[in-house]
């Protein structure tokens, strides 16, 4: 999952950075269909493509070749995860269309007091990100 | 004649022997040893005499050999059948017609291929006019029979029944002949009276029937677990795991399987099942203030939070922390431990008297035990005897607790005098660190707290991986309320009767079903707040086990419930919900005592009407109260968030089989202590005892791992094992953390001295002055000679937070001074570490990391940071965590040295450079070694007296000698930073290319003065970067550092 980066310093500004550590928790997700790609910043922008492409040419492991995958991008990997599905499109000679959908997930930073008598502030923010169903259509 | 099969056959022959023979002409014929020829010998051992005994019969024949020889060549010729004999035939009389003069002299060593020779050598000469058909005949036939015999006679070592085909071998063969294939019958049948002998005579007294009966199965069992306890999952374990006895306990290594990246797997999208019911668990009770005011002495808020933390004092998290001695902290570590608080007030529970239980490693017990027990000022032992005597001290129901091992300690004694009167009872409780009959139990009169070692008392199993949540809601099953009082009949689960006969625990319950279910849809354990409890009660999960292992995958429509989820994550489970009847020991062994055996169980089962179907059981099913503690993964550092986290089970104990199977049948992957070993080094956390140097427990595992490694490596042949001397490894086995931290000092004051002092003095004071307005992180860490700077510190909490550990802590800095020239330390003051962090990081650009850095207080690194900062923590170590950056994958043991400039050049102009070569050493030992064999031997031969005279002379050599092991640097050890070309840093303890992000990592300690020494003088892009190698190479391959809080 994409690392989120959104301006720190407006967390930090309201709270004592010495009393508190930020933590931040891996955001909520449903379980993983085999033709869904999560795709982040971190792994080569050529292997997330390859394995798109190779969801769409012959299928997960022991698994058929999939009609549609779902290309999830959260936060900075959104740019990555349009880049990744025209990519697919524009490879593909026309066989592959895409549909994008765009939503809000909620992510949950824990501050960890430094000191005893302090409760974890848990706090709630909200970050971008981006459903690109691409499916394959008939040639016409 | 003969058939040309034949003479190819012959040729083959021919051919085999030439080739097998070492060449005769050759000059060192003189020279050839008898071990060649025994050599030659061995080879032939299973060669049918008569055909090597051709050439005795030409040795007698020579004449008619010639004819015998030449003749067949010339039919060969007639028939002009193959030009490849010719060939051959050729290449024999080129081959032997110079050894013809050297004959005389090697035939005696090499009569058979003399032999050989000596036809071709007459072939040429001479072609013989006729053949005799008789003599030609039995000598072919001779040969024929012989080859016969040589293919029939098996010449490996095999057995027979390993010469089969896999697929063609069948279990019963092994002790019924007649199920091998006839032509291999009678081989086998051979076989089989050879092992009757060496077998092992099995006891006459009893047969094997009354060998599986189960009192004396139960019996062996208990005998065989004597010094080393089994867990219960031990027989499971014994049928899949390589065992080892560790601890006192006898403990799965790793699977005999080939599974370590299947465990890998397991722990990232899976679940991977560990049993850790060989933790130690350690109960107080007590008033919380006097616990915390016994505690407190033993941990400092430096290294993070303390047994006071709201939110594990409340009872809703699992804490973790360092204990030290008392007052001795940043000295004298005893160990890491978890602790866990019992929820305050809830269910009638008089509030006064708090639980607290401390989860430890076994190793670290004895220590941490004992240190407790004087903090708390425990000394009174407490058994029943006293019991009675003192009721006052103790609630009634520590008296039933404290009573049950007493029984048992009886009735085990009863039943071994007895021999088999007394009906052997399985042996449900055990404890590995501690002898039956010592007391468990302690208690204090002054501040009331009572100890007691709960060990072996619960099951712990842990379940890593993201699958934990579905095989946890999928296995167990809350148990039913008890509906009413319609059915009064007498049960054995009168306490869960009991139980819900109050409304509010009926609607608790319920309340923790729901919040146990809301986990079913949850994808991973580090969506949820880390240390997290939740107590439940649940029903038997043998009755809806599945006929078959299957593997459970998450379940799209339990994930739909958002809104209570979206509570669950942010919150965590309400207050309430942790509280479990665990805590509450009477209950414990009554669930223990009243379980339903597995063979009642399949019984019922059996009995049931439609085969196959769910049981039911009623009331008469078995409640278990169950703990849930969510175990955080990797919590530090930036990236793999949350790798590894999981959740910990706690059973009572006599239920861990009939939890394990239902887990295992849910699809989890079982780990033994390899896979413990690989979790936490891919978490990055230091592992127990191995990674705490400063701890007994680890300085002992240190000893025991050089001391098993030393023995390894002696049982090579020199030649079969690297030098290490030539390697410039001085100590593979080990780490001489004591040496490499004085060596860095005494380095150090050497720079300084050189760097003339005079104009360090004055800068001194400005840095002095420099310092007091930041806040530094320095200043926390309260050295007498900082003295004057704690004074600008008053903002912080710290000091008006632990009212009651303040006087403790002002003690601690006057004890710790004294001993500070002494001894190392592990640095693990929270503050200074994140200092650390930030500087060794590459600090180029990045323009809110230095922002943020700034907001944290932090400080430049500069040069008298540095200073004050070593001089905080004189021979300290640091916990690093290291990266490579390129090839290389590190192992234990492994040097950290510090690049040269010239060698972060070099990385700078080439990516792809790899690293620096280390010079070799030369081996100053090994002759002094070969010196001592040789007097050795010389005084072996020489008469004793002379002998003894020599003694004296060579008494001083000869004590060195019993320690010189070539390859191994004896005696005392040089300088240790300096004896490489690159200076040395620090050792790694765990290391090995990390499957979780796909290059070589590692894990170690390097020494707090020389990190500072050398981030200092490395350039800000490139800080950090640092040189590792292999004690077994001399190359070195770089790294970047990293300091995770």
């Amino acid at each position: 999952m994409a690392e989120s980066r959104e301006p720190r310093g407006a967390v930090e500004a309201e709270l004592d950075p010495v009393e508190y550590t930020l933590r931040k928790r891996l955001p909520h997700r449903l379980p993983r269909r085999p033709n869904d790609v999560y795709v982040n910043m971190k792994t080569d922008f050529k292997a997330q493509l390859a394995r798109c492409q190779k969801l769409l040419d012959c299928g997960a492991r022991g698994q058929s070749a999939c009609s549609e995958i779902y290309i999830h991008g959260l936060g900075l990997a959104i740019n990555r995860a349009i880049n990744i599905a025209l990519q697919l499109q524009a490879g593909s000679f026309g066989a592959l269309q895409v549909a994008a959908n765009t939503s809000t997930v909620e992510l949950v930073d824990e501050l960890e007091p430094e000191t005893d008598t302090r409760e974890p502030v848990i706090r709630n923010r909200n970050n971008s990100a981006i459903h690109i169903r691409v499916f394959r259509v008939a040639p016409q | 004649m003969r058939s040309p099969a034949h003479a190819c056959m012959l040729a083959a022959l021919v051919d085999s022997h030439l080739r097998g023979a070492p060449h005769p002409t050759s000059g060192r014929v003189a020279e050839m040893s008898n071990a060649k020829e025994r050599k030659h010998a061995k080879k032939m051992r299973n060669q049918p005499t008569n055909v090597t005994l051709s050439s005795g019969f030409v040795a007698d024949r020579s004449g008619k050999h010639h004819n015998r020889g030449g003749k067949p060549f010339q039919t060969q010729k007639s028939e002009s059948h193959s030009g490849s004999w010719r060939q051959r035939q050729t290449k024999m009389t080129h081959h032997s017609s110079p050894g013809a003069n050297e004959q005389s002299s090697s035939n005696i060593m090499f009569k058979k291929k003399g032999g050989w020779k000596a036809g071709p050598e007459g072939a040429s000469q001479e072609i013989p006019k006729y053949i005799t058909a008789n003599t030609f005949a039995q000598a072919r036939a001779a040969e024929i029979s012989a080859m016969l015999k040589a293919v029939t006679q098996k010449s490996s070592n095999s057995l027979v029944f390993q010469t089969l085909p896999r697929h063609m071998r069948r279990r019963a063969m092994s002790h019924n002949v007649k199920r091998l294939p006839r032509r291999l019958q009678e081989m086998a049948q051979k076989e089989a009276e050879k092992a009757v002998h060496q077998k092992k005579e099995h006891s006459k007294n009893k047969c094997h029937k009354a060998r599986r009966c189960h009192i004396n199965r139960t019996l062996e069992f208990n005998r065989r677990q004597k010094k080393n306890i089994w867990l219960e999952t031990h027989i499971w374990h014994a049928k899949r795991f390589h065992m080892i006895k560790k601890w006192g306990y006898c403990l799965g290594e790793r699977p005999t399987v080939k599974s370590h990246r299947a465990c890998y797997r397991a722990m990232t999208n899976g679940c991977l099942l560990q049993d850790l019911s060989y933790y130690c668990c350690l109960e107080l009770k007590g008033k919380e203030e006097e616990i915390l005011k016994a505690l407190s002495p033993m941990c400092s808020i430096d290294t993070g939070l303390t047994f006071a933390a709201v939110q594990c004092l409340s009872g809703r998290r699992q804490g973790s922390l360092m204990l030290y001695r008392a007052h001795k902290y940043p000295r004298a570590m005893l160990g890491p431990v978890t602790f866990i608080w019992k929820s305050e007030g809830t269910l009638g529970d008089n509030s006064e008297s708090r639980q607290l239980w401390i989860w430890l490693h076994p190793t670290l017990k004895q220590d941490i035990l004992e240190e407790i027990k004087v903090t708390c000022q425990c000394t009174q032992h407490m058994e029943s005897t006293v019991c009675i005597q003192d009721p006052l001290l103790i609630p009634p129901q520590e008296g039933n607790q404290s009573e049950l091992p007493d029984e048992k300690t009886g009735k085990k004694r009863k039943w071994k005098d007895d021999g088999e009167n007394a009906k052997p009872i399985k042996k449900l409780c055990g404890d590995g660190t501690r002898d039956p009959h010592q007391p468990y139990s302690w208690t204090s009169p002054t501040t009331g707290i009572i100890i007691s070692d709960l060990t072996m008392e619960m099951n712990r199993f842990r379940l890593i991986g993201p699958l934990s949540h579905s095989i946890l809601t999928e296995a167990l099953k809350a148990a039913s309320a008890h509906a009413g009082g319609e059915d009064t009949e007498k049960t054995p689960h009168q306490w869960w009767i009991e139980t819900c006969k109050n409304p509010e625990n009926v609607s608790l319950h319920h309340r923790q079903e729901a919040t146990f279910k809301l986990l079913g849809g949850v994808a991973s354990p580090a969506e949820i707040p880390a240390g997290t409890i939740l107590g439940l009660t649940v029903g038997d999960p043998r009755i809806n086990l599945p006929q078959r292992r299957s593997k459970v995958l998450p379940d799209p429509e339990k994930c739909q419930d958002d809104e209570k989820v979206r509570q669950l994550l942010l919150e965590g489970v309400p207050l309430e919900c942790t509280h479990s009847f665990i805590w509450n020991q009477a209950i414990c062994k009554s669930v223990t005592e009243n379980k339903i055996s597995d063979q009642d169980l399949n019984q019922k089962r059996s009995e049931l009407l439609v085969p196959g179907s769910q049981l039911v059981l009623g009331s008469h099913e078995s409640k278990i109260p169950v703990l849930l503690i969510q175990q955080p993964g990797k919590v530090t550092g930036d990236d793999l968030r949350g790798w590894g986290s999981g959740w910990d089970v706690l059973l009572p104990k006599g239920w861990g089989m009939a939890f394990w199977i239902p887990f295992v049948y849910r699809g989890a992957r079982v780990g033994g202590l390899k896979e413990t070993i690989v979790h936490s080094q891919y978490k990055r956390s230091p592992n127990v005892p191995g990674d705490f140097p400063d701890c007994p427990a680890g300085v002992l595992f240190a000893e025991e791992q050089a001391k098993g490694l030393l023995e390894k490596y002696r049982r090579h042949p020199p030649a079969k094992r690297p030098n290490y001397v030539k390697l410039g490894t001085l100590t593979p086995f080990c780490c001489p953390w004591e040496q490499l931290t004085q060596d860095w000092e005494s380095r150090v004051q050497a720079q300084e001295a050189s760097h003339g002092i005079s104009c360090l003095k004055g800068e001194e004071g400005d840095f002095q002055r420099a310092q007091v307005p930041c806040a530094s992180a320095l200043e926390e860490s309260r050295h007498p000679d900082n003295g004057a700077d704690p004074a600008t510190k008053d903002s912080h909490e710290a000091e008006s937070v632990m009212d009651t550990e303040c006087p403790d802590q002002a003690r601690t800095e006057q004890a710790s001074s004294p001993e500070a020239t002494s001894g190392l330390c592990v640095l693990r003051n929270r503050r200074v570490l994140r200092q650390l962090s930030a500087w060794c990081g590459p600090s180029s650009g990045n323009r809110w990391a230095a922002q943020r850095a700034h907001g944290r207080g932090q400080q430049e690194l500069t040069r008298e940071t540095c200073l004050s900062m070593s001089d905080c923590f004189p021979r300290a170590l640091v916990w690093v965590s290291l990266s490579l950056l390129r090839k290389g994958s590190p192992e234990p043991h492994t040097m950290i040295c510090v690049p040269t400039q010239d060698d972060l050049q070099q990385l700078l102009q080439d990516r792809g450079y790899c690293g620096p070569l280390e010079s070799k050493h030369s081996d100053p030992f090994k002759s002094k070694i070969r010196k001592q064999k040789e007097k050795k031997e010389a005084g072996n031969r020489q008469p004793q007296g002379q002998a003894a005279s020599e003694g004296l002379a060579r008494r001083g050599p000869d004590g060195e000698s019993l320690a010189l092991t070539q390859g191994l640097w004896p005696g005392p050890l040089p300088a240790v930073t300096s004896h490489c070309s690159r200076v040395l840093l620090g050792f790694v303890t765990q290391g090995d290319f990390s499957m979780a992000v796909g290059y070589g990592e590692a894990l170690g300690f390097v020494s707090l003065t020389g990190l500072l020494d050398t981030l200092s003088s490395q350039q800000a892009a490139e800080r950090g970067l640092v040189l590792l190698r292999p004690p077994a190479s001399l190359q070195y391959r770089f790294a970047r550092i990293a300091i995770e809080v």
